[in-house]
């Protein structure tokens, strides 16, 4: 059993020592630059956001005003797409700086812009960032060992152990007390920080909780590790130091050896398409469908669209070598031709995504990143979901225009009020079209 | 010559590594991981260097074996670029895996680069990855801390200081002798890195480069292998020494890099590409479409031109006026274009670095910078990338737009949308693809590469003048 006193004495004791506040101190400290840095880089990015929404809209209005038929508006009108970041992302950026979270997408063959990306620096998403994720998942387990890896062994060194263990009513009492006023403190120092941050970003009380959940099991995890080591009997003859550069390797091994071998393996195991076979494919398709017969293309169009096999229409010898509903057409056949590849494509994202996940209970600080990344939706499925979502929106607007241009109702302003809009919810059906208004048309 | 104090000081140093467990498991682990991730790496680069040649080549043959038809179809049909790696790449992939490879090129348009390689890592390698860059920055100082925290320190402990300092040795050649012997355990590490060198300088690379890039990692390594042996020096305890060392790896290797990167996005944050996309879409639409020869934007073009080949009417210029206002039109916008995304290299580049400046904090942000400047992976190599492509894409569009002007009937080409056959007689020959030139990426010459990355140099200097200067002190207070 462990007295208040025995902890009162210890705190008293591990408190006095320099190195341990100072320790504390620059935990504290990291904690907080790490997530004041990614606090700052949130609210960039939602600034950006709101930002692009404004220009976006006066940009259309813009393009809009010079048109004068649906193609040229579906041609010329962009769409902002945008993944907001979630209230956690001030803790992990996660992905986000890998994968895009905005696009401008328009009626073109979506595989053409899809791939585009907007993303930061290359140099500094290189160097790394540095986030709270990165402290907790890469910084803390070596805080951990500096601060336990001599718990038993400075006291041995010090020719105290045996008299501690004689002296305290338990024996086990005083290192369990030890450890634990080492380690509160430490946690404290780490996730009081975070709470604030937060509460202030609107967090949801589950969301912190969780977060702070798996903060304190990875210091768990780790104290057991370091803790393990320390009273391991193999061990016992070892120097202080020496059981340090054990616990150092287990760091390396889990932290560096595992992910970077899972990631070997992994991208041997998993077969990813060329991304530039996918560009190629579509423009050929597109390109080329310029100098094929215009049938040609219908037929690859009405296998996807039956419901506008009446209205393809258009001769042209008699219409002119140009029509848009045409043009749109081997657009969509370029997209659809290029779609086998491209769902390989990320069919192999989400394959080796969840593979790491199997990797990742190899290693803690794996783990842990990818936790909080799940917790904060910033994981790699975030970033599919996404990219799905700018499709899904994508298509909407295909059923938007295609009702136009095939239906071929005489253009007219107003109905391009009924444009979808990208939410962040995950449906984009556009204003479903007056029937009435529909009957008239035919 | 080796004195022979110290040649048997660094003997008794070896043999007690090889006596104990922790150095040979350290000195094994190190040297097999670095001949792996040489191996991984190398064939990676092997692969990736293949696959984008065989893409370029054949993003190439295809422009080139397009039929007959509108030359400003094939404006629109676009042409890929991609970069292969530089031949360093090897052991410093850079920002290689971070930046997109591939760009399309297209008439109107400036497009950014695509396949980030990173977005297929799934997260693994967000803090660490299997490059010999990597393991000899980061890791290879751990291991030679591991070896080597307790080389003097161990002898105080033990008693044996005394009795060398007793024998006759003296402090420095006491102390030389372990740093000799912690520098060559060091070089086992380096040795594959070398060796790889070697291998690069006999394929493709200027050997001058490859030498400087060898002496910066020896270097660096030097300079740890001096850390070590003052800090074993300087403090009485072998567990005060590793602490020390541990802390000091800590923020040199892993936590300044990083700092660097934050300070630097928000000291300089930059716009990203759609916001700037919308700056530029805003001043291009004041220079009018040049899809349409109407629009009040040509007025003056037009004017001059009647005025210059003295004619009252289109029709009758010798030229396609069409063909004009698509090469004027291209033309006013690349300029615009081309301001902002210069400006948006300019804000990377100043990014780049601040981020370096922590260079002047932790020798590892210094080598960094310095190893991948040299091997033509950093941004700057990008940045050329990009102005490449840009240069091709300029080319082949106003090179298609000069066939356009001189090689396609104006009343033909207005008549194009009429009819079908219309269609088929607004066309000009297949051989006019040829406007397309070659695209061979090459990172910037030698000398460039080394000027830029020569302050690098200066900072790791420092370092290791600084690290001298920790070992001469500990040197004077080494005391049994």
């Amino acid at each position: 059993m462990m007295r208040f006193n025995d902890i009162k004495r210890e705190a008293k004791f591990v408190f006095a020592h320099r190195q341990f506040k100072l320790t504390l101190l620059v935990v504290f400290l990291l904690s907080t630059v790490a997530l004041w840095s990614g606090h700052a880089e949130m609210q960039a990015q939602q600034a950006t956001i709101e930002r692009l929404l404004e220009k976006d809209q006066v940009e259309r209005e813009a393009v809009l005003n010079h048109q004068s038929s649906y193609g040229m508006v579906a041609y010329y009108a962009f769409h902002l797409t945008y993944a907001p970041p979630s209230p956690l992302t001030f803790a992990v950026v996660g992905e986000r700086d890998v994968f895009p979270w905005k696009h401008r997408i328009r009626m073109l063959a979506l595989e053409g812009q899809i791939y585009e990306s907007d993303t930061d620096n290359p140099e500094l998403a290189f160097l790394g960032r540095f986030d709270f994720a990165f402290v907790v998942s890469v910084l803390l387990p070596l805080f951990i060992i500096l601060l336990l890896y001599d718990l038993k062994a400075k006291e041995r060194e010090a020719r105290r152990f045996d008299l501690l263990n004689v002296t305290a009513r338990n024996s086990h009492a005083v290192w369990t007390s030890r450890t634990l006023v080492t380690l509160v403190p430490l946690a404290l120092v780490t996730l009081v920080p975070f709470v604030a941050f937060a509460i202030v970003n609107g967090a949801s009380v589950s969301s912190i909780l969780l977060a702070c959940v798996i903060v304190l099991g990875t210091i768990s995890v780790w104290s057991a590790i370091v803790l393990a080591i320390g009273a391991a009997q193999r061990f016992a003859k070892y120097s202080a130091t020496h059981l340090a550069s054990l616990m150092l390797g287990v760091w390396l091994i889990t932290t560096v050896i595992v992910p970077v071998t899972g990631h070997t393996v992994i991208n041997a195991v998993v077969e990813t398409p060329e991304g530039g076979d996918i560009v190629l494919t579509q423009r050929e398709a597109v390109n080329g469908a310029w100098d094929k017969p215009v049938e040609e293309t219908w037929e690859k169009f009405i296998e996807t669209h039956p419901q506008w096999a009446d209205y393809t229409a258009y001769d042209p010898k008699r219409d002119g070598s140009f029509n848009w509903k045409w043009y749109f057409a081997f657009q969509q056949v370029g997209d659809d031709s290029a779609s086998e590849l491209s769902n390989a494509y990320q069919q192999a994202t989400i394959r080796k995504n969840q593979l790491a996940g199997y990797v990742s209970l190899l290693s803690p600080s794996l783990l842990t990143q990818r936790l909080l990344s799940n917790t904060a939706s910033t994981n790699v499925q975030s970033m599919i979901d996404y990219e799905n979502k700018v499709r899904a929106f994508h298509a909407s607007l295909r059923e938007f225009y295609y009702q136009q241009l095939f239906a071929a109702p005489e253009f007219s302003k107003s109905s391009l009020k009924r444009l979808p809009k990208f939410t962040t919810s995950s449906q984009f059906t556009s204003t479903p079209m007056n029937t009435q208004e529909n009957t008239n048309e035919k | 010559m080796m004195s022979n104090t110290i040649k048997t000081i660094c003997a008794e140093q070896w043999r007690y590594w090889l006596r104990t467990k922790v150095a040979t498991t350290v000195l094994i682990l190190g040297s097999v991981l670095t001949l792996t991730a040489l191996v991984v790496n190398a064939f990676h680069i092997e692969e990736a260097a293949h696959a984008r040649e065989h893409l370029q080549h054949e993003a190439e043959e295809r422009f080139l074996s397009q039929p007959d038809k509108h030359p400003h179809r094939m404006v629109h049909y676009g042409h890929y670029v991609f970069r292969t790696p530089t031949p360093l790449s090897v052991i410093e992939p850079g920002v290689d895996t971070y930046t997109g490879n591939a760009i399309f090129l297209e008439g109107h348009r400036q497009n950014s680069a695509m396949f980030a390689e990173q977005r297929q890592s799934a997260g693994l390698t967000r803090f660490s990855s299997l490059t010999p860059s990597f393991l000899a920055l980061v890791l290879a100082p751990l291991f030679i801390i591991l070896i080597g925290y307790g080389s003097v320190s161990r002898e105080r402990e033990a008693g044996t200081l005394t009795l060398l300092l007793t024998q006759g040795a003296s402090r420095w050649q006491l102390v030389l002798g372990k740093l000799v012997a912690l520098m060559l355990a060091s070089s086992i590490f380096l040795l594959p890195l070398l060796l790889a060198c070697l291998y690069v300088a006999f394929s493709n690379e200027s050997a001058l480069v490859v030498t400087l890039f060898c002496l910066g990692y020896a270097l660096y390594f030097l300079l740890w292998a001096v850390v070590v042996t003052a800090c074993s020096t300087l403090f009485e305890k072998s567990s005060a020494s590793f602490t020390v060392l541990i802390v000091i790896w800590m923020s040199a290797c892993i936590l300044l890099p990083r700092m660097g990167s934050s300070v630097a996005t928000s000291v300089e944050p930059s716009i990203g590409k759609l916001e700037a996309d919308f700056k530029v879409e805003e001043k291009l639409r004041s220079l009018g479409d040049g899809h349409d020869v109407n629009d009040p934007a040509f007025v003056k073009l037009k004017q001059d031109l009647l005025d210059k080949y003295n004619v009252d009417s289109v029709d009758d210029l010798p030229v396609n006026f069409r063909g004009i206002v698509a090469q004027y039109s291209e033309q006013r916008q690349a300029v615009v274009i081309n301001e902002f995304a210069e400006s948006r290299m300019q804000e990377e580049l100043a990014q780049a670095r601040i981020a370096r400046q922590f260079g002047w904090l932790s020798p590892t942000v210094a080598l960094r910078s310095f190893s991948t400047l040299l091997a033509g992976t950093s941004i700057e190599t990008h940045h050329r990338f990009l102005r490449e492509a840009e240069i091709l894409r300029m080319q082949f569009v106003q090179g298609l737009n000069k066939v356009h002007v001189e090689k396609l009937d104006y009343k033909l080409d207005m008549n194009r949308n009429s009819s079908e056959e219309a269609a088929d007689k607004a066309v000009v020959e297949a051989s006019n693809w040829a406007v397309l030139s070659e695209f061979n990426f090459q990172p910037e010459a030698p000398m460039a590469r080394l000027s830029s990355a020569a302050v690098y140099c200066l900072q790791l200097l420092l370092w290791v003048g600084v690290a001298l200067l920790l070992l001469k002190l500990a040197v004077r207070r080494l005391n049994p």
